[in-house]
This record gives C-alpha cells, sequence and structure tokens, in this order.
C-alpha cells in the first residue's frame, strides 16, 4: 500500500485516498482504450468513405480500369499475420485471466513477431503494387490505406511489445514469475493496460477483415 | 468506493522507510545540459535539414519531381522530421522509448523556478499556463495577418499587396486563427482548471496533456512555414482542386493541420478520460460544473471529429508527394471527398469553438449575479444535444458546391435544429441574469457581451442556413461577418472572460481593472465597428478573398478597416495589462476574489503540485448563491466545508 500511496496519490494519502486514485487510473485506462477505439474507428471510417465515395463518383471512369488489384498474396499474409497478431493477444489474454502467465508471455511475443512480419510485409507490398498511386481512385485508396495500415500495426504491437516488457521488468521490480497477476498497483494498472490493448488489437483484426473484402478481393 | 464525509480512517499511513525523494526526469531536471525549449529547436532544427536531405536523397531524380521543379517529398519530410526532432528534443518521446525496455513512468514531482515553463511538464498548471502562452502567441500572428488584410482593403484602387500575396496572407490568417480557436479554452483552460473543478489531483495521462501542448507548437512551427515556403492560395479551407495545383505552401497547410489535429486528439482524449474517471467522491454528473460539461462535450467532438481532419490531411499529403489522385477528378478522384471530409470535421469544429465558450459564461455567470444558475440540466442538455446535432449539419458548407440538390432541404433542417439546443444554452444565460444583482466585474462585462455578440452571429446563422439566403450571399463578406461574430465575438469574448475571472488563481496577480475596462469597451465597440459594416458589405456583393471591390464600398471598407487597427490596439491594451499586473505593479490577488464556490478556488495559491491536501468530497453542485439555508457544497477534509455561506462572507 506504502508503494501505491507513493505511486499515485502522492506521499500524504489516505489509504481511501489510495484506492480511489487507483480506481481512477485503471477506470482511466479503460476509458482510454475505448476512446482510442472510438478515434480509430472515424480515422479507418474516413478511409472507407473516400473508397465508397470515389467508387461511386467513379470520375473519367477511373475508379477501377481493368479491374486492377492490389497483390492478393501479400494481402492475405499481411491479414493473416495481423489477425494471428491479435489472436494470439486475445489468447494469451484469456490465458492470463486464468492464471498463466508463461502462456501469455508465448503467445504475447509469438504475436509481436506475427505483428512485425505483417509490417514487413505491408512496406514491402509497396515493391510488387502493379500500378501507379494516382493511376485510379482504386490505387489512391490503396495507397492511402497501405499507409494508415502501416501505422496502424506498429502502433498495435508497440502496445502489445510495451506491455510484455513491462511484465518482465515487473518481474525483478516486485519478484515472482506471476508479479502481473499480484494486487501491487503497477501490476493491476498492467492487466487494464493488457486489456485495453486486446481490446483494440481485436477491434482492428475486425476492421481488417473489411479492408480485406475492400482492397483485395 | 466512497470517501465518507466523516472520514473515519482520515489518517495518512506511515512510511515504512523514510521517503527518498524522487528522482526528477531527465527532461525536467534545472539547468541547460537537460531538455528543454532550446534543445527542441536545435533537434527540429536538425532534423528539418535531415528531413529535408533525405527527400532530396531519395526523389531527385523522380521524373514528376524533375519535371515540377518542387520536390514535395522533401519539404514534407523536412518538417515531418522537424516535429519529430521537436519532440524529440524537448524529451516528449523519452517515455514512450523507455516503455519498450518496460519502463515505468516517472513519479510526478514538483519542478521550482520558472524553467519549468520551458519544459516537457506533466504538470496540469504547468501545461495550462504553458498554452496560455502558445494561444496568445498564434493569436497575434493571426491578428497581425489580420490588420495586413484590412491595410490592403483601405483602398480599391491602390494595393499595398500582389493579388496573390493578399489571398496567401488571408489564408494563412484563417489557418493560423482556426488552429488557435480550436484549442484556445480547452488548450490553457480545461488543462488547468478541469482536474481543480472536479476535486482531483491530477490529469488521467500527465503526459499526453504535456505531448498535446508540444505537438501544438509544433503545428505552429509547421504552418509558420508556410509563408517562406511561398504560402498557399486556397483560403483556411483548402479546397481541391486548388489545393492540388499549389506550391510548398500546401505541404505546410496539410502537414500543419495534421500535427495540430494530433495534438487536438490528444488533449480530447486525455480531458475526456479525466472527467469520466477522475470526478471527487460525490460528484455525480448533476452536480458537475456548467464549465465541465462544455469542455467534456468539446473533448467528445475533438475526439471523434478530429480523426477524419487528419485522414484528410494524409490524403492530401499523398496527392502532394506520392503522387495518388484522392483529390484529383481527373484521375479518379474528386475535390468533392475533401469538402466533404474537411466539413465533417469543419462543422463540428465550430462547436469545438464555441461550446467552451458558453461553459465559461455558464460557470461565471451565477458568481457576478448571485443566483444559483438557471435550469443547470437544460444547458448541461444543450451542450450534448449541440455536441451530437454537430456531426449532421457539414453538408450545409457544400450547399453551393458538390450537395445533391435534393438533399438540401435536409441539411437545412438539421442546421436549424441545431439552433434549438444552442437556443437552451443562451436562455439559460438570460434567465441567469433575470432579476439577479449583477455585478458589473470585467468577466461578467466579457460574459455579457458574448450574449451580445453570439445573438448576431447566431441568428445571422440560422438567416444563413435557409438555402435561398445562402446561395445567394454564398463567398462574400455577408458568411464572413457572421462567422466572425460566432467565433471572435463568441470564443474570444469568453477566453477574456476566462482569463479575467482565473488569472488571479493561476498566477496569484490580479488583473488591474482600470486597464481592465479599458480593454474591454475598446474590443467590444471596436469588434463591432469592425464586423456589423461587413453584413452590408456582403449583402452589397463584395465577395471574399479578393483584394479589390467596387469603388462605392469603400466608404464602409474604410471604416471597417480602421475599426479593425482599432480592435487590434485593444489587444495591445490587454498585453499592456499583463505586463502591467503581473510584473510591473503586481497586486496579490485574495484567496476568492470573486466569492466563487467553485472548487477550484478552495485551494491554496499557489496550488500544490496535488492539487488537494484531501480528496474533496463533493456535496452539492456549486451554484447555491443567496439561498437561504445553502447546503454545503465539499467537504475539503481537515474540517473545511465549503458553503455559500463561507463563500459570500469571504471579503474580496
Amino acid at each position: 500500500m506504502t508503494d501505491m500511496i507513493q505511486d499515485r496519490g502522492g506521499p500524504q494519502s489516505t489509504p481511501e485516498e489510495a484506492e480511489f486514485e487507483l480506481r481512477a487510473h485503471l477506470g482511466a485506462v479503460w476509458t482510454g482504450g475505448r476512446l482510442f477505439i472510438a478515434m480509430y474507428t472515424f480515422i479507418l471510417a474516413s478511409l472507407a468513405f473516400s473508397y465508397f465515395y470515389l467508387r461511386s463518383s467513379n470520375n473519367a471512369q477511373l475508379w477501377r480500369p481493368h479491374h486492377v488489384t492490389a497483390p492478393t498474396y501479400y494481402g492475405f499474409f499481411i491479414y493473416a499475420f495481423l489477425l494471428l497478431s491479435a489472436g494470439l493477444a486475445l489468447y494469451g489474454q484469456w490465458r492470463l485471466r486464468r492464471g498463466s502467465v508463461t502462456d501469455w508471455q508465448v503467445a504475447g511475443w509469438t504475436g509481436v513477431g506475427s505483428g512485425l512480419l505483417a509490417l514487413f510485409l505491408q512496406i514491402w507490398e509497396f515493391q510488387k503494387v502493379p500500378f501507379y498511386p494516382g493511376s485510379s481512385g482504386y490505387a489512391s485508396t490503396f495507397i492511402g490505406f497501405a499507409v494508415i495500415n502501416i501505422a496502424t500495426i506498429v502502433i498495435g504491437t508497440y502496445w502489445l511489445e510495451t506491455t510484455l516488457a513491462r511484465a518482465l521488468r515487473l518481474r525483478r521490480e516486485i519478484g515472482g514469475v506471476d508479479a502481473v497477476l499480484s494486487q501491487h498497483p503497477s501490476a493491476q494498472s498492467l492487466r487494464a493496460n493488457i486489456a485495453s490493448m486486446t481490446y483494440f488489437w481485436g477491434f482492428i483484426a475486425l476492421a481488417s477483415t473489411l479492408f480485406l473484402f475492400m482492397f483485395y478481393l | 468506493m466512497t470517501i465518507s464525509a466523516e472520514r473515519p480512517t482520515d489518517t495518512v499511513v506511515p512510511h515504512e522507510t523514510p521517503p527518498t525523494p524522487p528522482r526528477i526526469p531527465w527532461a525536467q531536471r534545472p539547468g541547460w545540459m537537460s531538455q528543454h525549449l532550446g534543445t527542441a529547436i536545435v533537434v527540429g532544427f536538425i532534423g528539418y535539414v535531415f528531413g529535408h536531405w533525405l527527400g532530396n536523397y531519395i526523389a531527385s531524380g523522380y521524373p514528376y519531381i524533375v519535371n515540377s521543379g518542387q520536390n514535395s517529398i522533401a519539404d514534407t519530410l523536412a518538417l515531418a522530421f522537424m516535429v519529430v526532432g521537436w519532440l524529440l528534443g524537448v524529451g516528449a518521446l523519452n517515455y514512450p522509448l523507455a516503455k519498450l525496455i518496460g519502463r515505468e513512468a516517472p513519479a510526478e514531482v514538483e519542478v521550482k523556478g520558472w524553467s519549468k515553463y520551458f519544459r516537457y511538464n506533466t504538470d496540469h498548471k504547468v501545461v495550462g499556463l504553458q498554452y496560455v502562452v502558445g494561444v496568445i502567441l498564434f493569436l497575434f500572428t493571426g491578428g497581425l495577418l489580420a490588420m495586413a488584410i484590412r491595410t490592403e482593403l483601405l483602398n480599391p484602387t491602390t494595393h499595398v499587396f500582389g493579388p496573390g500575396t493578399y489571398i496567401e496572407i488571408v489564408s494563412e490568417h484563417g489557418t493560423i486563427m482556426m488552429m488557435m480557436a480550436t484549442s484556445i479554452v480547452v488548450g490553457p483552460l480545461g488543462n488547468y482548471l478541469v482536474p481543480l473543478m472536479i476535486g482531483s489531483r491530477r490529469m488521467a495521462f500527465p503526459r499526453i496533456e504535456a505531448f498535446s501542448f508540444w505537438i501544438f507548437m509544433a503545428g505552429y512551427a509547421v504552418i509558420f512555414s508556410a509563408l517562406p515556403y511561398g504560402g498557399f492560395t486556397t483560403g483556411w479551407t483548402g479546397y481541391a482542386p486548388l489545393q492540388t495545383q499549389n506550391g510548398p505552401g500546401m505541404v505546410s497547410y496539410l502537414l500543419g493541420f495534421a500535427v495540430v489535429g494530433l495534438g487536438m486528439m490528444a488533449a480530447g482524449f486525455n480531458i475526456a478520460a479525466t472527467i469520466i474517471n477522475y470526478r471527487a467522491p460525490g460528484m455525480t454528473w448533476s452536480r458537475v460544473p456548467i464549465f465541465v460539461w462544455s469542455i467534456l462535450a468539446t473533448a467528445a467532438l475533438l475526439t471523434l471529429a478530429t480523426p477524419v481532419l487528419f485522414s484528410a490531411g494524409l490524403f492530401g499529403l499523398l496527392d502532394k508527394t506520392v503522387q495518388t489522385a484522392f483529390y484529383v477528378g481527373e484521375h479518379g478522384g474528386s475535390s468533392y471527398l475533401w469538402e466533404n471530409l474537411f466539413w465533417f470535421f469543419g462543422h463540428p469544429e465550430v462547436y469545438i469553438m464555441a461550446l467552451p465558450g458558453f461553459g465559461i459564461v455558464g460557470e461565471i455567470m451565477p458568481v457576478f449575479c448571485r443566483k444559483p444558475v438557471f435550469a443547470y440540466k437544460v444547458s448541461a442538455a444543450g451542450m450534448i444535444g449541440v455536441a451530437l446535432l454537430s456531426f449532421f449539419v457539414w453538408q450545409h458548407h457544400l450547399f453551393q458546391s458538390g450537395i445533391n440538390p435534393d438533399m438540401r432541404p435536409l441539411f437545412m433542417l438539421t442546421t436549424e435544429l441545431i439552433s434549438i439546443p444552442t437556443g437552451f444554452i443562451f436562455l439559460v444565460g438570460m434567465g441567469t441574469m433575470y432579476r439577479a444583482k449583477i455585478r458589473f466585474e470585467i468577466p461578467m462585462l466579457f460574459a455579457m457581451a458574448l450574449f451580445f455578440n453570439f445573438l448576431i452571429g447566431g441568428i445571422t446563422g440560422v438567416f444563413l442556413s435557409d438555402v435561398p439566403v445562402n446561395v445567394t450571399v454564398h463567398g462574400g463578406f455577408f458568411v464572413l461577418s457572421h462567422f466572425h461574430y460566432t467565433i471572435m465575438g463568441g470564443l474570444l469574448f469568453a477566453f477574456m472572460a476566462g482569463l479575467y475571472y482565473w488569472l488571479p488563481k493561476m498566477t496569484g496577480r490580479m488583473m488591474n481593472k482600470k486597464i481592465g475596462l479599458w480593454h474591454f469597451w475598446t474590443m467590444f465597440i471596436f469588434f463591432n465597428l469592425t464586423f456589423f459594416p461587413m453584413f452590408i458589405i456582403g449583402l452589397l456583393g463584395q465577395p471574399r478573398r479578393v483584394f479589390t471591390y467596387a469603388k462605392n464600398l469603400q466608404g464602409l471598407n474604410d471604416f471597417s478597416s480602421i475599426s479593425a487597427f482599432l480592435l487590434g490596439f485593444s489587444f495591445l491594451i490587454f498585453a499592456a495589462n499583463m505586463v502591467w499586473s503581473l510584473w510591473i505593479s503586481p497586486q496579490k490577488a485574495p484567496a476568492n476574489p470573486w466569492e466563487s464556490l467553485g472548487l477550484e478556488w478552495q485551494t491554496a495559491t499557489p496550488i500544490p503540485l496535488h492539487n488537494f491536501d484531501r480528496i474533496p468530497v463533493i456535496l452539492a453542485d456549486p451554484y447555491h448563491y443567496s439561498e437561504e439555508n445553502p447546503p454545503a457544497v465539499a467537504d475539503l477534509g481537515e474540517d473545511l466545508v465549503v458553503t455559500a455561506a463561507s463563500s459570500d462572507s469571504n471579503p474580496s
């Protein structure tokens, strides 16, 4: 409790106040995660709006001449790795709730690797795109999607990695393999962070399904 | 969990070991060898040079760059790396990088001395004051450009600037002012006051809060770079296809809005999370101060509408750099796509600017009327209603361009609908003043002026939402006058009301009343004398953004220009008042000079790092003025209870 008081409420907090501050902090992490998803929803919605707006406008008959498509194999593998990363994050959190820290860490680090693979492929795909960025409405929105997807994967993978790195350091600070499951305020904060991250990553995986259909299939 | 009013366990837990002083993060350590504004400028400059070199290295051989003679990739990378360098230099990226190796955020520590205002500081009060200076910098830059505009319009045939330079000045003025206006209340007053008003000791995400300020200032540098880059000619709305045809100044515009947008999202996100989670025990939603309601509604708009601006700016940058065709109709894009994305953000932005102004006057009017706020719940509902409806009106900006004519009546209706919750808020102000014994202090004068100005701006807004009128006066000075009445006449007057009201708490110094009266009356009179004639000028057919006009309009234009210069002078009076009251002849402010019941006035001055020694327990809303047997408002612990009686008896 003393640590918690030093961490959150200032040096003169009463136990009640320290607990109040901790609950507020955990709530803020929860709210922050949802607000971040809301923000991201509007970013992705503006991309989807652009796609359908240009598609329905079909200006100069240049929405998608000759039905050009971005490299489908790349798109599929990027999606698969992203889905795997998000799926592992979800699975890991499920295992963590059941007390298996090791499972969460293995799933998490594999998820980071999977995210990095998705990121590499998404960047490399620029080498393989069979159209000029400004050749059509489809080409433009695809490039926009690819840029946003790179940022998304970086954010998601970064968030996942930082929770795992924090857990490792927490093990040294608090002691014990299961430090992340303790009632220490830092551990509670980390678990709230993991829950928000998983929720975000799951949301991105769902949204990516929509974009897979829009751009690749 | 609640902290009970009786506080049975109100004892401080002793430390098991003597507490060691917390380590001060490197970015906040005093001295030249740490991170501060100076290192931000140096590393930002290095980033600029590196980005420019990188862009030239990558793209100087591309055919479209060789043919155009402009390397927009180099321009974009230069500015982008400048922003990253700025953030690195000031220390904003220390913690995100440290997180990669699992480090926890450093403990919040109090840093003494004035140098903290030049550093990446996570104390919300420091960030609030940093924002005050930041928005005033924006305001005075935009104001100088306004003076240049009015100078050019003194004569229709003798010109100070060429037509190209004139439109570039107009564009820069509009963009800087709009960027400033989105943050002018949320940034300084929202960050400073919200935790105090809700009884919190901190912000939910203090590093994100500090980030929002420093990236906001990076946005200033980026948009200001448009001038040396040769400006842009689109006006603040950046319409395509002119956007596509513009030179490197357009890159500054697009990246500037994206960068400022990031700051707006960060600010909104942090403030919303704080209000939702950090309200003190007992502060139910029906006890939340009106100002906090307005900031919450604004934060929701910042969080949800700004991402669309960010995307729109990103797409524009892709058009400029990698030659996509989002806004190029000839290549399968559409200039109307920009209009839709821009205004989907742009109209909620109007309320991002208006709502905090309503919140300020709603907060301070009961104090100077010594009456409870009239129809508190209607006021809160009005703000939420405005925020919700603001997402459904953006197409009225496209009545003349791009909209299916059959859709016009729908958006005319939604635009007229939004006047209903706005009217609620207006009536709350009138109801609060009704039969009140008003204290005509300077904040109250500014608050009353807002209602006068906004009445004109609001009614002309309803008038403009009508399709036939809109089509008739589109693109003219009538519209220009309307939005200056709402934004400057509303928001800026409210900001001034807020500054005069809360600066004694923020600085511990009273603003000089006599100079303040001069400031108010010159600003109020010359604001109206500047902008009211523009309604007439507009109805007589003068278009916006054109450096000449019909000879018969010179008299009105000259009248407006001279009034504008005097309006500009009124801001110098304000600056003089700041300098006089804070440095030349400082007068210590009483603890609660306006006898307010607001929680923000119940803390010590200067406010300690953690705001409250004990987390307050809220017992009632803070508007029980002049009531018989008023309830206690808050229990501050250690036998300190806030009541209307104790507040009223507090001599100013």
